[in-house]
């Protein structure tokens, strides 16, 4: 059994019966469009990714700005009671010089 | 190794889609099943088209493959415990193409009842020409494995012919 000559009638006849049988027509159909699909999907897969990579830099984004914004308010906090407690240092002080000049022209009088 | 063979996917489908499916068919006998194995197939290639190098490689890559698979298929079904092979190929007409003989048509129904390797070596020896060695090296056997395979599959169909064809007349 070393060539690939049949020996006799029935090895013929297999042979004959054994020949290639032509593919259906879908075969080709199911490849092309299940790599289709395939490609569709690896898009799709590419195009959630880059959504949740947008979701996280916005997100981000949107944290930062808020973050920002009450650091910016507690700093405009403290800047107003900085301002009041001056306001309140230079009052007192006012009151004080009126209160000993009121003292001494009470003294004199 | 480059060789400056560029493949070109839809025409190696088209070349070699009936090889792939007669080869599934034969080995499982189910058309659905070879038509599904088939398509997996080639998708498998698709994959691997970058590690091809000729169009030789291309088709022993593809002959390996679809055994390959057409046995993964045959263990699946006898796990499952639905190796019906007879009456599927029966109730689904898994005939062969018109123009083959009557008889064999019927001699490839026999074929069907063989033992897995013994199908697998004669579908190869056969359906595609090739010798015991080339035959050893598509699945990955001992070439004295094969031989036997193939001689003993050869007894046995020869006499499952005598036994349940009438019209097959030794040496008519």
């Amino acid at each position: 059994m070393n060539d690939v000559e049949p020996r006799d009638d029935f090895e013929r006849e297999l042979r004959e019966a054994m020949q290639r049988q032509p593919a259906p027509p879908s075969l080709k159909r199911g490849v092309m469009g299940r790599l289709w699909h395939r490609a569709e999907r690896s898009h799709h897969r590419v195009l959630w990714w880059q959504r949740i990579a947008a979701s996280v830099v916005l997100a981000g984004a949107v944290g930062g700005a808020l973050a920002w914004r009450n650091a910016e308010q507690q700093r405009k906090g403290e800047e107003a009671k900085r301002q009041v407690f001056t306001a309140l240092r230079i009052t007192s002080h006012a009151l004080r010089e009126m209160n000993a000049q009121m003292a001494e022209r009470n003294t004199k009088e | 190794m480059a060789t400056g063979w560029r493949p070109d996917f839809e025409n190696l489908v088209d070349e070699h889609q009936s090889m792939v499916f007669s080869l599934a068919l034969r080995m499982t006998g189910d058309r659905g099943l070879a038509e599904e194995i088939a398509q997996d197939v080639f998708l498998e290639l698709d994959r691997n088209l970058g590690k091809l190098e000729s169009p030789l490689h291309a088709l022993l890559w593809l002959r390996r493959v679809a055994m390959s698979r057409s046995a993964d298929a045959l263990r699946k079904k006898r796990v499952r415990r639905m190796d019906f092979w007879v009456e599927i190929e029966e109730s689904h007409g898994a005939r062969p193409e018109p123009a083959v003989s009557p008889l064999g048509a019927r001699l490839e129904g026999l074929l069907a009842t063989l033992p897995e390797a013994q199908r697998a070596a004669l579908v190869l020896r056969y359906q595609e020409d090739l010798t015991p060695e080339e035959i050893a090296a598509v699945l990955d056997a001992p070439l004295a494995t094969v031989k036997s395979q193939l001689q003993r599959g050869l007894k046995l169909l020869r006499a499952k012919a005598e036994t349940h064809l009438k019209e097959y007349v030794r040496g008519a």
